[in-house]
């Protein structure tokens, strides 16, 4: 069982649910989404990024972008679709319970 | 590093991207990339970052295992020395004894392809080698098909004297001129001699050992061409051999000369060995089959009654040089291959108390998420740590061990002096490491908790503690066989010293020499030269008798006659067969009384037999009674190379050692002027060697200066090497000897490893049960029957081991039965010794912890936890 540290991690692996993507693009889609609420640090991205692919969740592949440069991109794997949906379920109940508890308290 | 490069790329790539997104946004160019770059951090902390992602992975992990390895090790002092020391026992002897055996068994030769070539030759009770006479192998060398090709060299390695301005003794052999290409050998420098060089009186040619080049020439690299003299006659130098080059026969060779052998003349009189290499494809039994027709064809140049004796022999060159050391050095092999297993069950022993104290840990550990693979990892990290550390201390005693063997072996174990913790075996010792640590690393490490509990439950361990005692038990077979072994070989070895040898080898000294050809060619001067030492000899203080003669017994290497070729007065010319080789010495008068030889009848020689026109013989006492059944031999007239009288029968001396029957042996006397004896010069030393024994009481060392004094006012030149008679005779039992007392050392090892892990089973198994006990005597049971409640558990197990190891030490005995000297393999005396020994030492071990456990306090023992 890979642990998952911080949110930073579900991020990524939902980001690259969409579809493959690189660093730069990761950053951006995170940031985008969250309407310019999240704000993702390189020096957390990159290090997060290769932990990924060492623990065998992320793939990495050198692919040409859009605008004809060479970028990094980084793909799922099936274990890291599995650990996702894992995570994903434990994320909701756990969003359930906290908001119950502070509207509790 | 590639992927550093990977890191630099993926920045850059990113920081290019929000450079492009900045200038989209209307930022010029040169603050686009700047403020890029400022954006995305210290870019070299994050790329330190993300190589520490990868690296950290298992180098990082190994440090941490070694590091809480090492503190555990550290913690546990007193377990962490029994195991080392165990291993350190068990990888030691096995190194030692390997570096030994390596050199027999299993490294190659320093020939090419060694496994190709091989001995070929014909097999006569005159020679333990095969080996060929010129015609035979003049037809062999013609006509034989199943060899690549077939060399010769001239049996024996002479004496032969460097005489320039410092004189050298050294070595000379003959070889034939494709001896070197046969062996796949090439020359360091020059090269070697041709067939046109080696013919009858061709250029005198040599080439030189690589030794001598060294250490006499200064590795001259101009050396070949060069010119030296060799006893006298100026031999030129062709070529230098390779540093590890040696003779097949593993004879000391320092100059190999042409064999020159001349098909017309020498058909006979010169003893060939010859060495070939088989043809691709063809194997041993098929060259066998080959060759046997051919050596049906030879047998023709036999003597017709010898051919009965005489048949082929091919074997491997290995199986020549190593000749009867084979069986010994399995056996050996063996015999420490058994204290590493010892060793090895022993240690995981420990480790398996140890494991059971450290549930607890590895429970808490487990429950905090360490995977279980992870778990397994670090224990044999454990394992292998204690692995390598008692393979370091066992290197150190492998050199001790190694010192020891070189030190106390007897000669003709083969390449032993080259014996040495090399590479190669420095890499046995590691692979040896690290397999033991594995192997007693395996039961604890898959013992790790899986579903078990941190609930310290008392039941737990029972599984492991059977585990336990069957490796006890398995320690305990090990030893038996161990013991039986060494029992065996030393109750072999008690016999072979109490065989009377048939002479009184106390008090004395021998002194041995060769002549140099140059000075003693002429036979006057050899008997001058004698007649002044014996002369000298007599004189010295405290020397009761003194003599010379061609060879001393105990020897071999004594001068033979056929018995066929002798001629006994009244009796008609032997005609069966050969008669067998009969043994002979050419002695001074006083031989029967230096040596304490007892005559059986008639009388020793005395001076008068030496008179101009007497000519008497002694015999031996088996010769006699097989010459004259009748006992009637003083008197009778014999001719061997001349005609002699019988004037005594001297009792039987064991020439060959304890374990052969005496051969049949005679005597004829040195005189004073040349007689027909003494004209028979054979080569290839004729009589310029010989010996000399005294009989003295004097302190040998004292003596032994007398006796060189007097040779040096012979001849100053003359090298002379003085020894014992008692050590000339214990060097018969010498391999036997080594053999008992390195086998008894490994099994005085194994059961020591035995004991202390006996010991350390039942000092577990009674702290486990201190609460039962405790219980059982606070509900009145007496010390005596606690004694006996863990006792009948120790001698279970024991039992069980000894009834195991008996059934393997049959085995074992039977394996080592060539080695046995009167003694069956199943030696009911060794068996009635050895159980009883190794019950008493497994019960002293186990009694300890059992001594304590009836002395514990019920009240302690019941507040225990």
């Amino acid at each position: 069982m890979v642990e998952l540290q911080g949110t930073l991690v579900l991020l990524i692996l939902k980001t690259l649910a969409r579809g493959p993507n690189h660093g730069f693009g990761i950053a951006l889609h995170i940031q985008g989404a969250s309407d310019g609420l999240l704000r993702v640090e390189e020096g957390s991205l990159y290090p997060a990024l290769h932990r990924l692919e060492r623990d065998k969740l992320v793939k990495a592949e050198w692919r040409v972008t859009g605008n004809k440069r060479r970028a990094r991109y980084y793909k799922l794997t099936p274990a890291g679709r599995k650990v996702l949906a894992k995570a994903e379920d434990s994320w909701e109940s756990m969003t359930k319970g906290v908001g119950r508890v502070m509207r509790f308290a | 590093m590639k992927r550093d490069e990977d890191f630099r790329e993926e920045i850059e790539s990113h920081v290019e991207m929000r450079a492009e997104l900045n200038r989209a946004a209307g930022i010029p160019e040169d603050q686009a990339r700047e403020s890029a770059r400022r954006q995305f951090g210290n870019a070299t902390a994050i790329r330190e970052e993300m190589r520490r992602v990868h690296v950290n992975t298992f180098v990082e992990s190994l440090i941490q295992d070694l590091h809480y390895a090492a503190r555990g090790f550290l913690r546990q002092p007193l377990f962490t020395l029994t195991a080392i020391f165990a291993a350190a026992l068990g990888i030691g002897s096995t190194t030692a004894v390997f570096s030994v055996v390596d050199r027999i068994l299993f490294r190659s030769l320093p020939f090419a392809q060694d496994d190709r070539l091989v001995s070929v030759g014909m097999m006569a009770p005159l020679d333990s080698n095969e080996f060929l006479l010129p015609d035979a192998y003049f037809d062999w060398r013609k006509h034989q098909t199943p060899f690549q090709s077939i060399t010769s060299l001239v049996a024996g390695v002479a004496d032969c004297d460097l005489t320039q301005t410092n004189p050298l003794r050294l070595g000379c052999a003959q070889v034939e001129s494709n001896f070197l290409a046969t062996l796949g050998v090439s020359p360091v420098a020059g090269r070697s001699f041709s067939a046109q060089e080696d013919v009858p009186n061709g250029p005198r040619v040599a080439l030189l050992a690589y030794g001598v080049w060294q250490s006499r020439f200064g590795g001259d690299p101009n050396m070949p061409g060069k010119l030296v003299l060799i006893d006298g006659q100026p031999v030129t130098i062709l070529g230098v051999l390779p540093s590890n080059f040696e003779m097949p026969t593993l004879a000391h060779a320092d100059l190999l000369f042409p064999e020159a052998l001349d098909e017309t003349r020498d058909r006979a009189g010169r003893v060939l060995r010859v060495f070939a290499r088989l043809k691709p494809g063809v194997t041993m039994e098929q060259a066998r089959a080959r060759m046997q027709p051919l050596f049906e064809q030879a047998l023709q140049y036999v003597p017709r009654q010898f051919r009965k004796e005489v048949h082929l022999r091919m074997r491997s060159l290995r199986d020549r040089q190593v000749q009867d050391a084979r069986t010994a050095s399995w056996v050996l092999l063996g015999a420490v291959g058994a204290v590493l297993l010892i060793a090895c069950a022993n240690i995981a022993n420990l480790l398996l108390a140890r494991a059971f104290n450290r549930r607890k840990e590895m429970a808490v550990r487990a429950a905090l998420g360490a995977a279980r693979g992870r778990l397994i990892r670090q224990t044999l990290t454990e394992t292998l740590l204690l692995g390598v550390l008692g393979g370091l201390a066992g290197c150190a005693l492998a050199w001790v061990l190694l010192r020891m063997f070189v030190g106390l072996a007897p000669e003709g174990i083969p390449r032993l002096e080259q014996a040495a913790l090399d590479a190669r075996v420095m890499l046995f010792a590691l692979a040896g490491s690290i397999a033991s640590g594995l192997l007693f690393g395996i039961a604890p490490a898959f013992q790790n908790p899986k579903g078990e509990s941190l609930h310290t439950s008392r039941t737990a361990g029972a599984r492991r503690g059977q585990l336990r005692e069957w490796l006890c038990a398995a320690q305990i077979a090990i030893s038996l066989v161990l013991l039986s072994s060494a029992g065996t070989l030393l109750r072999s070895l008690w016999k072979i010293e109490s065989v009377p040898l048939g002479l009184e080898a106390e008090h004395v000294i021998t002194a041995e020499f060769v002549l140099s050809r140059q000075g003693y060619s002429e036979e006057g001067r050899q008997i001058r030269f004698f007649d002044s030492l014996e002369a000298r000899l007599s004189k010295i203080p405290g020397a009761t008798a003194s003599i010379i003669s061609d060879s001393l017994p105990p020897s071999g290497s004594t001068r033979g006659r056929l018995l066929a070729s002798m001629q006994v007065e009244g009796q008609p010319p032997f005609d069966k067969g050969t008669g067998g080789l009969i043994m002979w010495r050419y002695v001074t008068p006083g031989y029967f009384a230096t040596l304490g030889i007892p005559m059986v009848r008639g009388r020793a020689f005395t001076e008068g037999d030496r008179a101009p026109g007497a000519s008497s013989m002694i015999l031996s006492q088996t010769f006699a009674e097989r010459l004259f059944p009748n006992g009637d031999a003083i008197g009778k007239r014999i001719k061997t190379s001349e005609w002699a009288t019988v004037v005594g029968v001297a009792a039987d001396v064991k020439n060959l050692g304890p374990m052969l029957a005496s051969e049949p042996e005679y005597y004829i006397l040195r005189r004073h002027v040349p007689d027909a004896t003494s004209q028979m010069q054979e080569p290839p030393l004729g009589w310029r060697q010989a010996k000399v024994a005294i009989r003295t009481s004097v302190n040998p060392k004292v003596m032994a200066g007398w006796i060189q004094r007097e040779f040096a006012a012979l001849d100053p030149a003359l090298p002379v090497s003085i020894g014992s008679m008692q050590r000339r005779v214990g060097r018969l039992v010498d391999r036997p000897r080594f053999n008992a007392l390195l086998l008894t050392l490994f099994a005085g090892m194994g059961v020591l490893l035995a004991a202390v892990g006996l010991y350390g089973v039942m000092a577990f198994l009674v702290g486990q049960r201190t609460q039962e006990i405790g219980v059982r005597m606070a509900l009145g049971a007496t010390p005596g029957v606690i004694t006996k409640l863990v006792l009948s558990r120790a001698a279970g197990w024991t039992l069980a081991g000894m009834l195991v190891g008996l059934v393997g030490s049959l085995f074992a005995t039977r394996a080592i039965q060539s080695m046995l000297f009167d003694v069956s393999a199943r030696d009911p005396w060794t068996f009635m010794v050895v159980l009883p020994v190794l019950l008493l030492i497994a019960l002293s071990a186990a009694s300890i912890p059992m001594l304590r456990a009836a002395r514990v306090d019920p009240m302690t023992a019941l507040r225990h936890e």
